[in-house]
């Protein structure tokens, strides 16, 4: 056997035309280089937004393989169709008339020439695309990848050295499929079918038949193997796979250079074997993360729903304490995964609120979710505190008191008596009910999920007061958490007023905003004096409302409260008609009416100043952010408007809400385990990123990313930047650099 | 042995003896081909078994010592080198290098063995198919039309190297549809005409069985027909006039005419070819055959085709 290998390295090596062949791969790197040119100049001329969207070009091997694979694959098939076309395959069968011997004694040459220059190749043509691309290579995309992904990136040495090796196997397949054919026009046509014709005819299937036939193409096979994405399957079976084509390949080869009469015995080993290579790790890969769930997916009911959301119902215990107590029916929702890569797992977008439906909220964002559902199921639920569920009366939860800001004792037990009465209104219609929207409880629903979907582990990104339930989550199950984004949320760990720091700052741009601007209705005035000028006269003298009937007033306290979410949402620029509409308010006040506030705020909560909705103080004021008593309220105050000159008193609006409250604080605030959890990923705006910061930073390696501008729920609002590094930290687990920011987009 | 449902060799059983050059003859499409692919084991037979010293060729290691072997000079690759060409079949089998100098020089190739196969003559290649088939230097040669293109100078050259070889010791196997080519180069001859064996004879004996006859030329054809066939000859009047005699020969033919008082204008002693006796031989056989029936019609079709 010895002799005849050496003899076909011989054969192999003794025909220049080989080497010529190989010389033509070098067609393969001026591939990668012309289409990354494309991509750059493509790159180049889009905007920021546009850019974020570009697919990533990956380790730039694949758009260069079909011709890498085309030269090896010939170059196998001529190593013995040129026998036959030359007819020496007589004499070489004289020379070795065992006829398998003879074909397989080509393998060891064939491959060690392949590895090498397949490698060689592999190398040279990711180092052309990445020269190519340049600095536009590490460009952050929405889908979680950069555009170029270099060697120092995780599983991508891996993916390139797959991709050479996976040179060697197809000049394996080239050469089974040549032996099988037996001319070089033939094996041509073959092979063109299996490198060319099919992953093209692949590619023009509907999704998902379209993802799950790709992952069987060999060209798709090395990212898979690499588990840098490529396709649907596993590491495992996507090595067993190329394996096995070429154990095909060569068997069928060996069956047909065999003498008639002699093949079946040929086929049925190679048939054996093949089959082993490819099953077996297939069968051994079958995700183990992943069992079959247990709820019943459909469509959903709410038809204002977008069609690709699927819905099921889970029970749920009213009192965890009481687990097999009464229950409750839960809707989950699911923006499934689309099938394009290996699924990894479920995301569970935890929503905000408290008391909104993140049902209707994937329905809602669901293109935010595209990329990422590439390799998650999606999740989320319309949790017990959703305040449309039905239970608990909707207008009265959709109401509240109005909150004042005591500046004595006396007034303090008055905005107790006011408190406890709205919640009573609500909490009678179900008082056990009532008594459990804590975001404990929430947590332990969404494990009782977690368990029904099957998952070993979930990962999650908290939205807005969603964090309340994230951070509760990892408290009780803190096994069970793969990853977790917190995307603005409130830190339960952090001094309130420290916390409203932030809207301080935007009050200051919105001043300067005002100073540059000519139509703002402010204009040329000293808009902070303005402010605090008008707040300190309204907390003495309520500034009417006029026409309101019956006769409403803004206090200070007021005031600010409805001013401060368009302080930190002015809307869109260049208009930001938030702001505009701000100091018009303020400039309508100034002058004694409280009008321009109450027509904004009217639009949003039915009522002329803004009350405090029962539906989110039954899960605040049970997740504790009250005060033990007017000595406490009278400190932090104090602490409030030392810090906050402007807005001093709005940090105290959610604590206020819960003065005299019905029901006990069950879930106050608790720290988070030392041990146990994975590294977390904050992100946030320049107003809402410092609690999603300060919750991460007790979480060991964690990092946090801020948004330089403005908004609230940054990933369902589709920012890419924020939406780009959430995904590579979903996707691969891997956070973003200290101090890493998102410049707002440039257009 | 069949293609299709045509026999191509049936039932045909013959040995060759060692230290002789032994020529296998048979009109074109005879099995002379098959014959040989079928002991090299590049065709399978329907039935009966080719072996070679007792054992199926495939299961010989190192076959090339045992048996050289060349069936078709075309069967190269052009792109190789000579040199190349002998030194991968010569690590096929184990053979050094050192060899394959020697037989590039045995076969006069020498001075071209770095040159691309592409550029050779037929005559060229037949010279490096017998190298390849002399490489591992074998007890047997089994060699199909080597004198194929080979010019004079190189069919003499290859009928001493034959002689040599079978000198000794080794056994010679040459096929050939061209009798008067064996007639020098063989010493025994084995002859088959569709699939069967016909004659398997020595060369001397051959020539004998298929004596000729003696061509006369006299004034007076009619009388001396009438004289010979007296004394028992068989006598033919060809069309320009001319007698062939046959039965008697020529010394005694010239006596006759003496005798008879007859003169005679030719007296010539006229050797039946190789060719006619072979034709003779196979006429009732031949496979393809032209309608003037000199018997060149296409060599078998399947040749050179591995199954």
């Amino acid at each position: 056997m010895i002799d005849v290998i050496a003899s076909e390295w011989l054969k192999f090596r003794s025909l220049s035309s080989n080497l010529y062949l190989l010389a033509c791969s070098v067609a393969a790197v001026l591939a990668c280089a012309g289409i990354a040119f494309m991509i750059g100049r493509g790159f180049d001329n889009q905007t920021m937004e546009e850019r974020m969207a570009f697919p990533g070009n990956g380790d730039g091997i694949g758009n260069g393989i079909a011709v890498a694979y085309f030269v090896f694959a010939l170059l196998g098939a001529l190593a013995i169709t040129s026998e036959y076309g030359t007819r020496m395959i007589q004499t070489s069968l004289v020379a070795v008339p065992r006829r398998q011997v003879l074909l397989l004694a080509k393998v060891p040459g064939l491959a060690a020439v392949a590895l090498v220059a397949g490698q060689v190749l592999a190398f040279v043509m990711h180092a052309a695309s990445m020269a190519v691309l340049g600095d536009r290579a590490e460009q952050l995309l929405r889908d979680g990848v950069t555009l170029g992904t270099s060697l120092s990136e995780p599983g991508v040495l891996a993916s390139v050295v797959v991709a050479g090796l996976s040179m060697a196997a197809v000049a394996l397949i080239g050469l089974g499929v040549g032996a099988a054919v037996r001319s070089t026009p033939g094996a041509l046509v073959v092979l063109t079918v299996i490198i060319v014709v099919l992953p093209v005819a692949a590619r023009t299937l509907p999704m998902p038949l379209r993802a799950q036939a790709g992952s069987f193409m060999i060209e798709n096979l090395p990212l898979q193997i690499a588990g840098v994405g490529g396709g649907t399957l596993p590491p495992a079976a996507a090595a067993g796979l190329l394996v096995a084509y070429v154990i095909a390949a060569l068997t069928a080869g060996a069956t047909m250079i065999a003498l008639t009469g002699r093949r079946i015995k040929v086929l049925a080993i190679g048939t054996a074997a093949a089959i082993l290579v490819s099953a077996v790790p297939a069968a051994a890969a079958g995700s183990p993360d992943s069992g079959p769930s247990t709820l019943a997916w459909a469509d959903c009911e709410d038809k204002n729903l977008v069609k690709q959301l699927r819905c099921a119902s889970i029970k749920v215990p009213v009192d965890w304490a009481k687990p097999s107590g009464r229950t409750i029916d839960l809707t989950v929702g699911m923006l499934p995964a689309t099938g394009a890569q290996r699924r990894m797992g479920t995301v569970f977008a935890i929503p905000g609120g408290p008391g909104g439906s993140g049902v209707a909220d994937l329905s809602k964002n669901a293109g935010s979710f595209a990329e990422l559902r590439d390799r998650f199921d999606v999740v989320s639920v319309a949790p017990r505190n959703t305040i449309d569920k039905g239970v608990l009366p909707y207008d009265c939860l959709v109401s509240g008191p109005w909150i004042t800001w005591p500046d004595t004792r006396t007034e303090y037990a008055e905005l107790g008596r006011r408190n406890r009465a709205a919640a009573e209104r609500c909490r009678a219609a179900d008082p056990e009910f009532f008594d459990h929207m804590d975001s404990a409880s929430v947590a332990r629903d969404m494990e009782a999920i977690r368990v029904a979907l099957g998952e070993e582990k979930l990962s999650f990104i908290a939205n807005s007061y969603g964090g309340r339930p994230g951070i509760d989550y990892s408290r009780l199950f803190p096994g069970r958490v793969r990853a977790m984004v917190f995307d603005g949320a409130v830190s339960p760990y952090m001094d309130r007023a420290q916390g409203r720091v932030p809207h301080e700052e935007s009050f200051t741009r919105f001043a300067a905003w005002c100073a540059a601007t000519a139509t703002c209705a402010l204009h040329g005035q000293d808009v902070g004096e303005i402010w605090r000028a008008l707040v300190a006269r309204a907390d003495r003298v309520p500034v009417p409302v006029e026409g309101e009937s019956p006769q409403a007033a803004y206090s200070g306290f007021d005031i600010k409260e409805a001013a401060a979410p368009s302080i930190i949402s002015p809307g869109p620029e260049p208009e930001f008609p938030r702001w505009t509409e701000l100091a018009e308010a303020i400039k309508r006040a100034a002058g004694g009416d409280a009008s321009g506030f109450a027509d904004y705020v009217r639009q949003s909560t039915k009522s002329p100043k803004v009350p405090s909705f029962t539906g989110m103080n039954m899960t605040h004021c049970l997740d504790g952010p009250g005060f033990r008593d007017y000595e406490e309220y009278r400190d932090k105050r104090r602490e409030g408007e030392r810090l906050l000159p402007n807005l001093a008193g709005i940090e105290l609006w959610h604590p206020l809400a819960c003065v005299g409250w019905p029901a006990p604080v069950t879930n106050p605030p608790a720290p988070l385990p030392a041990k146990g959890l994975p590294p977390y990923l904050g992100v946030g705006s320049w107003t809402d990123f410092e609690g999603s910061a300060d919750i991460v930073r007790r979480v060991p390696g964690s990092a946090a990313v801020q948004y330089q501008g403005l908004g609230h729920g940054l990933y369902n609002a589709g920012n890419s930047c924020i939406i780009s590094h959430v995904n590579r930290y979903l996707i691969s687990l891997r956070l973003p650099a200290p101090g890493t920011v998102c410049r707002k987009a440039v257009t | 042995m069949r293609y299709g449902d045509k026999v191509a060799v049936d039932d045909l059983t013959f040995t060759v003896k060692s230290g002789l050059v032994t020529g296998f003859l048979g009109p074109n499409g005879a099995g002379k081909s098959t014959t040989m692919r079928a002991v090299l084991g590049l065709e399978v037979p329907s039935a009966g078994k080719a072996l070679v010293n007792g054992r199926p060729y495939a299961s010989i290691p190192r076959p090339m010592r045992s048996i050289g072997a060349l069936l078709d000079a075309g069967a190269v690759h052009g792109g190789r080198s000579a040199y190349a060409h002998l030194a991968c079949l010569a690590r096929s089998n184990g053979i050094g290098r050192a060899r394959v100098a020697d037989v590039l020089d045995q076969v006069g190739l020498t001075d071209v063995a770095s040159r691309r196969i592409g550029g050779f003559s037929l005559g060229m290649r037949q010279r490096l198919g017998i190298g390849a088939a002399l490489l591992g230097d074998p007890g047997v040669l089994m060699l199909d039309e080597p004198l194929n293109g080979l010019d004079p100078e190189g069919i003499r050259w290859l009928r001493d190297l034959l002689r040599s070889l079978a000198d000794e010791g080794r056994t010679v196997l040459l096929s050939s549809h061209l009798m008067n080519e064996m007639a020098l180069s063989a010493d025994h001859v084995i002859v088959i005409g569709r699939g069967r064996l016909i004659a398997d004879t020595g060369m001397d004996a051959l020539a004998g069985h298929f004596q000729g006859d003696v061509l006369v030329r006299t004034p007076l054809p009619e009388r001396l027909a009438g004289v010979l066939r007296a004394h028992g000859a068989a006598v033919v009047t060809e069309e320009d006039g001319a007698l062939s005699v046959r039965e008697l020969d020529a010394a005694r033919i010239g006596e006759l005419a003496l005798s008879a008082g007859i003169a005679l204008a030719e007296l010539s002693l006229r050797g039946a070819s190789l060719e006619e006796a072979f034709m003779r031989l196979t006429e009732d056989s031949t496979e393809y055959r032209t309608e003037s029936g000199t018997g060149t019609g296409n060599r078998a079709t399947r040749k050179g085709t591995v199954r």
